[in-house]
């Protein structure tokens, strides 16, 4: 019986986990002006995070190593630091997007103006790092992010014309008024917000923190295949929601408020309410994700005491890198720059950081020293071959996509 | 390459043979707690200097000790920092190798960790709550 509440407990918490500001803000975009032309990329990018989440996991249950220590181990010091800056980086960038989102979706629910906002939702991140246990941090902003399920719910209470919606979905075509190339470039967009590296990071790293073993990969296999799938449905959500309302009406989304505009039509002020506690929980929890990955990242590439399970003086550089990145978080958004803006640049980065994730893990979960009998079978490796083929073509096309689209206006 | 035969065998191998690329480079470190020390970042070696002529009977080098530090920096951009500047994990306090390498002796009094005491005594346990332990 506990077994089986941890279970569901894990598939929830993975539903609710799924979704943050990167899937909100792009998904929302996307059916606002694609319609669900786009939804086969979800289904695309939910396969591949399974694929590679689970990889990591089960290359942390079998030899305690978390992601990037074994980049580092795989690639060597100086491709490694070229790894590590660009994963950094754009890790960096995420963090900022999501306090910028936490205090967006702040403003929503207060009127208060988002700069306002952003000082204290920074602060509230760093006090969950520094104070918080892994398990409850990960539990609390996982079922409330749960609460975005109201985008399902608006969907179907708005009464859409399904079988226009599954045509669009099943026989993609680019919008009469749409190019073939910002078609694409979002296509790039919405893969990279599905496939964040930040959260084969996060996994990974959360595997040894919650110090999990072989015993505990089926539980972890569950949670993927079950909890990202539904979680990517939530995001197939929020762009059917976004087609229905906001495309007929012309509007573009540019905006969190636009964002949740069909919740509110759909579902009235409960589904509002709803939809802001989902907003602020989903984007908390990949604030803290993200920022978490941060001191993951450069704690496993430098050999530093690292994880949540210590105390923060036993971790002290893990604990001090964490601190610096929502400071320069902050500084960031106190320019002003549109969160949302940041978000946009941020999927589409971190599509082009894919392969340099993906690839050492898959090296890695074949290497008999470090997995023992645990190596991919080949079903697996010919899969994840296909999507290392996939994320190449992805992160070469992003940059000349962006430029010749004008990063899709 | 002549020199190179006139050299002195190698000490006979005892037990694992070990790739200094592939098996100690870059690899985790802990200590005898299991506490993270740092990455193996570069290796000492005894011997002689690099461009010096080999005289026949030379012994082989030996491994002298992990290097970690600003040593780093110049693996990567090239160059070598003065030995003085070196911060060493002798190889001696090495008890295992494996997907980590695991130290007989504790961090906590290492030159490798001295930042991380730093940061920590300075900065991080004078936070409140710094001590906390979260489980």
């Amino acid at each position: 019986m506990k077994r089986l509440l941890g279970v569901a407990l894990g598939i929830l918490t993975a539903i609710g986990g799924f979704v943050d500001i990167g899937d909100l803000v792009t998904n929302a975009v996307v059916g606002s002006r694609f319609g669900m032309s786009l939804v086969w990329v979800v289904v695309v990018g939910v396969v591949g995070i399974c694929l590679f989440a689970n990889m990591s996991g089960r290359v942390a249950a079998a030899s305690g190593r978390a992601t990037f220590e074994v980049i580092r181990e795989r690639l060597g010091a100086r491709a490694g630091l070229a790894n590590l800056s660009a994963s950094f980086l754009i890790n960096l960038m995420t963090v900022t997007a999501e306090i910028g989102g936490v205090a967006l979706a702040l403003q929503l629910a207060s009127s208060v103006h988002y700069l306002l906002w952003i000082p204290v939702a920074a602060l509230a991140v760093w006090l969950v790092v520094w104070r918080i246990k892994f398990s409850i941090m990960e539990n609390v902003t996982g079922l409330l992010g749960l609460t975005l399920i109201v985008f399902a719910v608006a969907l179907f209470l708005l009464k859409p014309d399904w079988g226009n919606l599954a045509g669009q979905a099943l026989a993609p075509a680019v919008p009469a008024e749409e190019t073939a190339t910002t078609y694409w470039y979002y296509a790039i967009a919405l893969f990279g917000a599905a496939m964040t590296p930040y959260e084969v990071f996060f996994f990974s790293s959360g595997a040894v923190e919650e110090g999990w073993s072989i015993k505990d990969l089926v539980q972890s296999r569950i949670n993927v295949l079950v909890g990202f799938p539904l979680g990517g449905l939530l995001s197939v959500a929020i762009a059917g929601c976004a087609a229905v309302v906001l495309l007929p009406a012309g509007i573009a989304v540019t905006s969190l408020s636009q964002v949740i505009l069909p919740v509110a039509e759909g579902a009235g002020k409960v589904g509002l309410a709803f939809v802001l506690v989902g907003l602020v929980a989903a984007t908390f929890g990949a604030a803290l994700e993200t920022t978490l990955s941060s001191g993951y990242t450069l704690a496993q590439f430098f050999g530093w005491s690292w994880g949540k399970f210590r105390r923060p003086a036993q971790a002290a550089r893990f604990h001090l890198a964490m601190i610096i990145c929502l400071f320069v978080g902050l500084a960031v958004l106190a320019t002003g720059v549109d969160p949302v803006l940041v978000t946009e640049y941020s999927v589409v980065f971190s599509a082009i950081a894919l392969p340099l994730t993906y690839l050492p893990i898959l090296i890695v979960a074949n290497d008999p020293q470090y997995m023992g009998g645990h190596v991919n079978g080949r079903p697996v490796n010919v899969l994840a071959m296909a999507y290392l083929v996939v994320i190449l073509v992805a992160s070469l096309a992003a940059i000349p996509l962006m430029i010749v689209t004008g990063a899709g206006s | 390459m002549t020199t190179a035969r006139a050299l002195a065998p190698p000490p006979p191998l005892a037990g694992r043979l070990l790739d200094a690329q592939l098996h100690l480079l870059d690899r985790q470190v802990m200590d005898n707690d299991g506490v993270p020390v740092t990455t193996v970042d570069d290796l000492e070696l005894s011997g002689p200097a690099l461009d010096v002529e080999l005289a026949p009977g030379t012994p082989a080098p030996v491994l002298t000790a992990l290097l970690t530090g600003p040593v780093l920096g110049t693996r990567i951009f090239g160059g070598r920092p003065p030995s003085s500047r070196l911060v060493r994990i002798p190889w001696e306090d090495v008890a295992e190798v494996g997907v980590v390498l695991k130290l007989g002796v504790g961090g906590g009094n290492l030159d490798a960790t001295w930042v991380e005491r730093w940061i920590r005594d300075k900065i991080i346990a004078r936070i409140p709550g710094g001590r906390h332990d979260p489980r």
